[in-house]
């Protein structure tokens, strides 16, 4: 399996109090832990189980994933601009692995 | 008979009866979907057109089905869902996701692709601030198994 590499697309400034979208994508297999290889074994889960969005500091939108997300997960969701200052993109897969993005955003 | 979208368009329009058109006999749905709610959460849970699933209604394959979900809420401190969770009780594991919304902060709009084993109701619950369970069911048919 590759390294699974995350990816972000947001704007980099916004009107204060507008909305703004967000769509991240994380290149992921996703396996499920319900598929077997050809010797019969199960081959073991490991999945993206939790994905959250801070903006300052502050959790703003928060995901609990389980098998049924599909490979190389992807949400696009909306965002308050609030103030400037920096976006945290965090995934983190079974057995601990944490993958991260950090993005500056201004508010004019 | 052939259904073509204008068909489709026309049937939706009006109404109810349309929608039996292509889709199975949703009141037993309805109740399977509300009973399987209860155990899963521990309380009941209420349909409602305030929560909006969206999915197409045939799908090639089930690996990657598009699915957005959102609620109308006006996400004040008084009056906002706290998270919305999907189900697919066809699937070998049902769970499929847990979103979780700030007041303020977040729309309580979100889009992503999914995994179905085969066609079925989707199953949406959105948990309000005050406790309160709203819930909706879209049928989603696949041609092929997403979960294999």
């Amino acid at each position: 399996m590759t390294t699974p590499t995350p990816r972000v697309i947001v704007p980099s400034a916004a009107a204060k109090g507008e909305i703004f979208q967000v769509k991240t994508i994380i290149s992921h297999e996703m396996e499920t832990g319900l598929r077997h290889d050809d010797q019969g074994n199960v081959i073991p889960r490991k999945i993206i189980n939790k994905f959250v969005c801070r903006y300052n500091e502050t959790v703003v939108f928060s995901v609990d994933l389980h098998e049924a997300i599909s490979a190389n997960p992807f949400f696009e969701f909306s965002l308050r601009a609030t103030e400037s200052g920096r976006l945290d993109f965090v995934w983190e897969e079974d057995g601990g692995a944490v993958y991260m993005l950090s993005h500056q955003f201004t508010v004019g | 008979m052939s259904l073509t979208r204008r068909d489709v368009l026309i049937a939706g329009s009006a109404g109810f009866a349309g929608v039996a058109l292509f889709s199975p006999p949703s009141a037993r749905a309805n109740d399977e979907a509300l009973d399987l709610v209860e155990q899963l959460i521990g309380r009941k849970a209420t349909m409602s057109d305030r929560l909006h699933l969206i999915m197409p209604a045939d799908f090639p394959t089930g690996y990657t089905v598009p699915m957005s979900l959102y609620i109308d809420s006006p996400m004040t401190e008084a009056d906002h869902v706290r998270q919305m969770r999907v189900f697919a009780p066809r699937n070998p594991l049902i769970e499929v996701a847990s979103f979780h919304f700030v007041p303020q902060r977040s729309l309580p709009r979100v889009s992503t692709r999914i995994r179905l084993a085969k066609p079925q109701h989707v199953v949406a619950v959105a948990e309000m601030n005050d406790g309160v369970l709203l819930m909706t069911t879209t049928w989603v048919r696949v041609a092929t198994d997403g979960c294999a």
